[in-house]
C-alpha cells in the first residue's frame, strides 16, 4: 500500500496556500441604522454612488438607491431578518451589475446572474452593469428587419420589427404569455441553417419572469425545453418568492444581457412578464423608503421606471454592428382597463400593443387578439413584401366584416352582398385561430392568408376551415413546394407563385371534402 | 428638520463665533467640560429633555452649574440654546462642534483596535506612518479586541484598514469556497 507522510501532506497545503497574498485591506464602511420591510439605512458609507452594490453581513447584497444628508437608503437581496441595527456594511465600489456571455443560454438564472437550475455555475469574462443608458439618436437605425412570431394575427396584421418595442396587454387568463412564449419558440426557425442561407440572423431570447409563481416559471421551461427553445433562450427569474428590489431589477438585467448581444452585432428578444408586477414591486420599494405617493401610489418616477427600460430596445446603425434588441413587455389590466395609470403610461412608451380581450377568448377565438384595436406602428416597415400585398385585403375584409358583425343576427334577412361579406369574415376569423405552442412559418402564412382573402374558404364549411387550411399547405408542400421556396427566397409574391397557388388550390378542391 | 440638521446649525454657529473671537481653545475646553458633566448625570439630561419643565427654570439650573466655571461666550450659548426650545439636541450639537472644530484644524480622528495593548514604539509609528499617508495631523483612540487575533485595524471615517489576522482568515476561506486556491 502506498504511504502518504503528514509532513508530505502539510508541505502540499503550504505550497498551495503560497499564492495567497496576506496585505492589508482597505475599504468603506457604514452602520447599519434601521433595517427592515427589505429595507436598511445606513450612516456612513461616504463615498458611496448611486446604485452601488453594498455587502451586508451574512453574504446579503443591497444596492444603494437613497443618498439622503445623514444616510444612505440601501434595498436588500437578500433576507432583511439576517441583518441587525449596528452590523457593518461595506462597500463594493461597483454598480449592480451582473455577468453576461453566450454562457447564459439554456439557463436559468436570478437578475444578478446567479444560477438557479441546479445545473452548476456560470463563469463568463465579463460584467455589465443592469442600469445603462439607452442609446442616443445617432448610434440607432430603423426598424427595418421582421421579427417572425409566428402567429398569423400578429405576422400579418400587427407585424413586429426587430428593435421594436411591442405592448402585449390584457386581462388575466387571456393567452399574453401564450403569445410571448410561441414568439420565443418560433426564433428556433432563425438558428437553423436553412435560414443562415436565406440570410437571416439569428435571435437570442430572454424570458424575464416578475413576480409570477414559481411553478408558472417552471412550467415555461418545460415548454422551452420540450420545443427545442432553451438552447438560445436564458431566463431570468424573480418570483413572487423573492425580495421586492430583485423583482424590481429584473427587468433591467433581461435588457442588460439582451444588449450584449446586440452590441455584438447580434439580434436579441427580451419578454418582460411582466411590468405591472414590476411597478407594484417598485411602488413598494419607494414608499417603504419614503418617497412621496402619487397615483395609485405609484412613485412620481413610475413612468421613467418603464420609459428607461424600454428605450434601452433598439436597432443599431450597421457601423456599430446592426444588432437589435427587441422587447415584449406584458401589462396586465384588471377588467379590460386600459385607461389605468400604468397601462397608459407602458402603451405611449411602446411602438404599439397587441390588445386581448377575455370575451374573444371565451369565444374560441385564440389567440385572442383584438386586431381592431392592436397596431404596430413601425413593424409595417419590416414586413417582407408578399405579406404586406397579402395582409393588405385582409386588414379591409376583417374591418368591414366587424362593422357588419352587429347585424349577423338577421341571418338570411340581410341582401347578398353583406351575407357574402360576413360569410368571409368568419372564415378568416377562423382562418387566424391558431393552437399553441404551433407557430406558422412566414412563407405558410401568406399563402393561407392569400386562399382566405381570395375566396377559396368562401365554400368551405366555417367548423372545416382550420382543416382546410393544414391540409392545402400540405397539399402545397407536397406538390408544388416552389411556391414556398420562391416566397422565402425573394420574399414577395411574384406572378407566377400566385398563378400556381391559384392552380394548387383548384386541384385541392376537387379532392377536399 | 431632522436633528443632524439642527445639530449642525448651532454647532457650526459656536465654532464660527469661538474663532471670531479667538476663543477656540477655551470653548472647545468649555464643550468638553460640559459634554462630561451631561454623561455623568442622568438627571440633568431628563430635566433637559423634558418638555414640562418651563425654559427659564432650565436656564437658571445651567446658570447655576456652569456659571464662573465657563466661559461667557459658552454659557449664553447653552442659555440660546434652551431659549430657542432645541435643548434636547444639545448633546448632539456639542459632539457635532468637536467633530466640527477638528475638521477645522485639520486633525483627523483614528481609531485602532488591536489584539493587545501596543508599547510605545508601536503607537509612534502607526501614528507615523497613518500621519504620512494621510498627510494630516491625526488623533489615535486606541482600543483593545481580542476577537480579531492579531494585526490591528484602523478606522478614518468611513475607510477601515484592516490587518487583523481575522481578517486574513476570512479571506482565505472565501477564496477556498470561490476555489480560487485548490488542492488538487
Amino acid at each position: 500500500m502506498a504511504e502518504v507522510r503528514p509532513d508530505e501532506v502539510s508541505a502540499i497545503l503550504r505550497k498551495q496556500l503560497s499564492g495567497f497574498e496576506s496585505e492589508a485591506d482597505i475599504y468603506d464602511v457604514g452602520t447599519v441604522l434601521q433595517v427592515g420591510d427589505g429595507i436598511a439605512r445606513v450612516y456612513g458609507l461616504s463615498q458611496v454612488m448611486m446604485s452601488e452594490l453594498v455587502e451586508f453581513p451574512n453574504d446579503v447584497f443591497g444596492m444603494v438607491l437613497n443618498l439622503d444628508e445623514d444616510s444612505v437608503g440601501c434595498v436588500l437581496f437578500g433576507e432583511s431578518r439576517l441583518i441587525k441595527e449596528g452590523d457593518t456594511v461595506k462597500r463594493t465600489k461597483r454598480v449592480a451589475s451582473m455577468p453576461v456571455g453566450k454562457e447564459m443560454l439554456g439557463r436559468v438564472i436570478t437578475p444578478l446572474g446567479v444560477p438557479i437550475d441546479g445545473k452548476g455555475s456560470i463563469t463568463t469574462d465579463k460584467f455589465l452593469p443592469i442600469e445603462r443608458k439607452a442609446l442616443g439618436v445617432i448610434q440607432r437605425a430603423p426598424v427595418k428587419e421582421p421579427l417572425q412570431t409566428g402567429i398569423v394575427a400578429i405576422d400579418s396584421m400587427i407585424p413586429i420589427g426587430r428593435g421594436q418595442r411591442e405592448l402585449i396587454i390584457g386581462d388575466r387568463q387571456t393567452g399574453k404569455t401564450a403569445v410571448a412564449i410561441d414568439a420565443i419558440i418560433n426564433q428556433k426557425h432563425t438558428h437553423t441553417e436553412e435560414a443562415k442561407a436565406l440570410g437571416i440572423n439569428p435571435v437570442f431570447c430572454i424570458y424575464v419572469a416578475v413576480g409570477q409563481k414559481g411553478s408558472t416559471v417552471a412550467q415555461v421551461v418545460a415548454k422551452l425545453e420540450e420545443n427545442g427553445a432553451m438552447d438560445y433562450t436564458t431566463v431570468i427569474s424573480a418570483t413572487a418568492t423573492d425580495p421586492a428590489p430583485l423583482q424590481f431589477i429584473a427587468p433591467y438585467s433581461g435588457a442588460t444581457l439582451g444588449e450584449y448581444y446586440r452590441d455584438n452585432g447580434k439580434h436579441a428578444l427580451v419578454v418582460y412578464d411582466d411590468l405591472s408586477k414590476q411597478a407594484v414591486a417598485y411602488r413598494e420599494l419607494s414608499l417603504l423608503l419614503r418617497r412621496p405617493p402619487g397615483r395609485e401610489a405609484y412613485p412620481g418616477d413610475v413612468f421613467y421606471l418603464h420609459s428607461r427600460l424600454l428605450e434601452r430596445a433598439s436597432k443599431l446603425s450597421d457601423d456599430l454592428g446592426g444588432g437589435s434588441l427587441t422587447a415584449l413587455p406584458i401589462i396586465e389590466t384588471q377588467q379590460g382597463d386600459v385607461s389605468a395609470y400604468i397601462p397608459t403610461n407602458v402603451i405611449s412608451i411602446t411602438d404599439g400593443q397587441i390588445y386581448l380581450e377575455s370575451s374573444l377568448f371565451n369565444a374560441g377565438v385564440r389567440p385572442a387578439i383584438n386586431v381592431g384595436i392592436s397596431v404596430s406602428r413601425v413593424g409595417g416597415n419590416a414586413q417582407i413584401k408578399a405579406m404586406k400585398k397579402v395582409a393588405g385585403s385582409l386588414k379591409l375584409d376583417l374591418a368591414q366584416y366587424r362593422a357588419l358583425e352587429a347585424f349577423a343576427k338577421f341571418g338570411s334577412d340581410l341582401d347578398t352582398h353583406t351575407q357574402k361579406t360576413l360569410a368571409k369574415g368568419a372564415r378568416l376569423v377562423e382562418l387566424l385561430k391558431q393552437g399553441q405552442y404551433v407557430p406558422v412559418q412566414v412563407e405558410k402564412q401568406v399563402v393561407a392568408i392569400y386562399l382566405g382573402t381570395n375566396g377559396y374558404l368562401d365554400n368551405i364549411d366555417i367548423a372545416d376551415v382550420k382543416r382546410y387550411e393544414k391540409e392545402v399547405l400540405e397539399f402545397i408542400e407536397m406538390k408544388y413546394n416552389q411556391v414556398f421556396d420562391a416566397i422565402k427566397k425573394e420574399k414577395q409574391l411574384s406572378d407566377a407563385s400566385i398563378e400556381l397557388i391559384k392552380k394548387a388550390a383548384d386541384e385541392f378542391a376537387v379532392v377536399f371534402k | 428638520m431632522s436633528n443632524y440638521k439642527v445639530s449642525i446649525r448651532y454647532s457650526s454657529s459656536l465654532l464660527e463665533n469661538a474663532i471670531n473671537k479667538k476663543l477656540l481653545e477655551v470653548v472647545t475646553t468649555d464643550v468638553e467640560l460640559i459634554l462630561q458633566v451631561f454623561n455623568s448625570s442622568k438627571q440633568l439630561v431628563s430635566v433637559m429633555n423634558s418638555p414640562v419643565i418651563k425654559s427659564q427654570l432650565k436656564i437658571s439650573i445651567i446658570n447655576e452649574i456652569f456659571k464662573n466655571k465657563i466661559n461667557d461666550e459658552t454659557l449664553n450659548f447653552l442659555k440660546f440654546v434652551v431659549k430657542k426650545g432645541r435643548e434636547n439636541f444639545l448633546v448632539d450639537i456639542l459632539n457635532k462642534y468637536l467633530d466640527l472644530k477638528d475638521e477645522h484644524l485639520g486633525i483627523i480622528n483614528v481609531e485602532v483596535r488591536t489584539a493587545f495593548a501596543f508599547d510605545e514604539d508601536q503607537s509612534k509609528t502607526i501614528k507615523e506612518k497613518l500621519g504620512q499617508k494621510l498627510n494630516k495631523q491625526i488623533r489615535v483612540n486606541y482600543s483593545i479586541d481580542d476577537t480579531i487575533i492579531g494585526g490591528f485595524i484602523a478606522k478614518i471615517g468611513d475607510t477601515v484598514y484592516n490587518a487583523s489576522i481575522k481578517h486574513q482568515l476570512e479571506l482565505l476561506k472565501k477564496k477556498f469556497l470561490e476555489g480560487g486556491i485548490n488542492l488538487n
